[in-house]
């Protein structure tokens, strides 16, 4: 990977285009990433060491229904029983969207197992529903009254071990959970670094049998991640520098992994891409893109990483002003040869970069057009504009949102 | 030890502002389209205020534990003084456990923009009602 960092790399690029600056650095930043992050190919069939290294030898395991049709969690419980790990139970019915119900039984199940630890196998829902119980099964109480929110949390919980099988939400090394809440019919969001699991294991052949629209999908919310880390108001050099390595690793292998999801290099640097995509947001936040993601998955159940990936664009150019630093610095890793470019003219060409890259996914069959593609009504989109602005992810974008400037952008996603 | 003496002052310095702001049509009109009731406890001294934007007017209520609030936010007396001179970083504070936040954050986080001429009206209310002793950021 390139040694370059963001901030060197805007200096150069702001210098070359004579304007003399570099960004500043901001007010305050925090870095805090506890979760052992452990790669290898296979790991996920080996990981009794690491189980043990958290203190705890008998573990829950909490995944879905699609990843035990895959095959997936057979090779993961024989290779902890077979070292000794104790499973106390399992609970494999996940639901795409993790609510309240799902974590309180998890929990309740977990704490009836007698386990000492919860082992997460899945994507973004699955991570989330564990998050979620973890609190349950340490804490006790009531998740909704006495945990919804942000710092509620006052000690370690369990140990957690995710392994992701997608490579896209980057869930294995954030601080948050969202969970929906049936009583109240709204996402509740759970902010604590007590959340952080243990450990993430990152084993690119989990995610082999995922197929070319997801591995799409999830690559393009991981890029979408990564960009929006940057350019939010709460980046930081350590954060644009993830970010950055993580924009490197999407360009030169999102495609390759769609193409061919047996190439494991290609496998394996999403992976560790979408983790370290994760890192940078669960400190930098996310913004405008996510905050119409949001809107148009709540109201036409669009998925989020391809809502994600239609929005990137049109987010990059609603922020382009204030963003362009940001963007003409990007440009090197996204391949972009920027060298005698004025900013303006390299910021323009990083967001031509992500264009190419959806189109080419587009064009693989892997990714839907815009978003009239995905079942969201032309009419709509003045109520999508309106109501990204009440998303949470809309308080760390870099200028303020307005509801007739989005649309304006919206209609060209559309 | 806190920067305020005891909890009386400081439940008239916070109190007598809040009740200030809820009378400040522009920032007034925001918050009770919010329609949140806010429970802010204070330490270090202790007080105790809740925020009632759910009316047709802002009501603030010292003193009230029991009333179910949407929001509840905790902190110490100082970091409260400070944020209300645009001196802290909300979303920092959240970061470091300066403030501990129960409830749907981002509606909290849409206030911000909301209070934002409440930082010019703090020190100036200090001064003009006796309290400029403690007009020091």
């Amino acid at each position: 990977m390139s040694s370059r960092n963001l901030l060197t790399v805007t200096r150069i690029t702001l210098n070359t285009a004579n304007k003399g600056v570099a960004m500043p650095l901001p007010e305050f930043f925090q870095f805090h990433v506890p979760t052992r992050v452990v790669y290898g190919p296979g790991l996920a069939s080996d990981i009794a060491t690491e189980c043990e290294s958290l203190g705890a030898t008998k573990y829950f395991i909490v995944s879905d229904k699609t990843i035990e049709n895959a095959g997936l969690i057979e090779p993961v419980t024989e290779g902890l029983i077979s070292a000794g790990i104790e499973i106390g139970g399992t609970f494999l019915d996940v639901p795409q969207d993790s609510a309240v119900a799902v974590v309180t039984e998890v929990a309740e199940r977990a704490q009836a197992s007698g386990a000492e630890g919860l082992i997460a196998v899945g994507g973004g829902s699955v991570i989330d529903t564990a998050k979620g119980a973890n609190i349950i099964f340490t804490e006790g109480g009531d998740l909704v009254e006495d945990y919804s929110g942000a710092g509620t949390l006052t000690r370690p919980l369990r140990p957690l071990i995710v392994i992701p099988t997608t490579a896209g939400t980057g869930s294995e090394c954030t601080l948050a959970a969202v969970i929906y809440d049936e009583k109240s019919k709204t996402k509740l969001s759970f902010s604590d670094r007590h959340l952080l699991p243990a450990i993430a294991v990152l084993d690119p052949e989990m995610t082999r049998t995922l197929p070319p629209g997801l591995t799409a999908s999830t690559g393009m919310d991981a890029l979408t991640h990564a960009i929006e880390a940057a350019v939010g108001i709460d980046a930081s050099p350590l954060s644009d520098l993830l970010a950055c390595g993580a924009i490197e690793l999407i360009c030169k292998n999102v495609v390759t992994a769609v193409e061919d999801g047996t190439n494991m290099e290609a496998r394996g640097a999403m992976l560790i891409a979408s983790t370290m995509a994760g890192i940078a947001f669960s400190h930098s936040m996310v913004s405008c893109v996510h905050a119409m993601a949001h809107t148009v998955g709540a109201r036409f159940r669009v998925p989020h990483g391809v809502a994600n990936a239609i929005l990137l664009p049109h987010g990059m150019e609603y922020n382009f002003d204030v963003a362009k630093g940001k963007f003409a610095a990007m440009a090197p890793f996204m391949g972009v040869e920027t060298t005698g470019l004025s900013v303006d003219e390299a910021a323009r060409l990083t967001i031509r970069a992500v264009q190419d890259l959806t189109g080419r996914l587009h064009a693989l069959g892997a990714l839907p057009g815009g978003l009239r593609d995905v079942g969201v009504p032309a009419e709509s989109l003045p109520e999508i504009a309106a109501l990204s602005l009440e998303d949470g992810s809309s308080f760390y974008n870099p200028r303020e949102m307005v509801a007739e400037e989005l649309l304006i952008h919206l209609k060209r996603a559309y | 030890m806190g920067l305020f003496k005891d909890s009386e002052t400081f439940e008239k310095v916070l109190g007598g502002f809040f009740g200030l702001v809820g009378e400040t049509p522009d920032v007034a009109e925001r918050l009770l389209a919010s329609k949140l009731i806010i429970r802010f406890t204070y330490t270090d001294p202790d007080v105790v205020l809740v925020v009632d934007c759910s009316g047709d007017q802002i009501r603030v209520i010292p003193g009230d534990t029991e009333r179910e609030a949407e929001v509840n936010m905790w902190m110490s007396s100082d970091i409260a003084h400070k944020f209300w001179f645009g001196k802290v970083n909300l979303t920092a504070a959240l970061t470091r456990g300066q403030m501990k936040a129960k409830g749907p954050i981002p509606k909290i986080l849409k206030l911000l923009p909301a209070i934002k001429p409440a930082y010019a009206m703090y020190p100036r209310y200090l001064e003009e009602y006796g309290f400029g002793e403690y007009n020091i950021y």
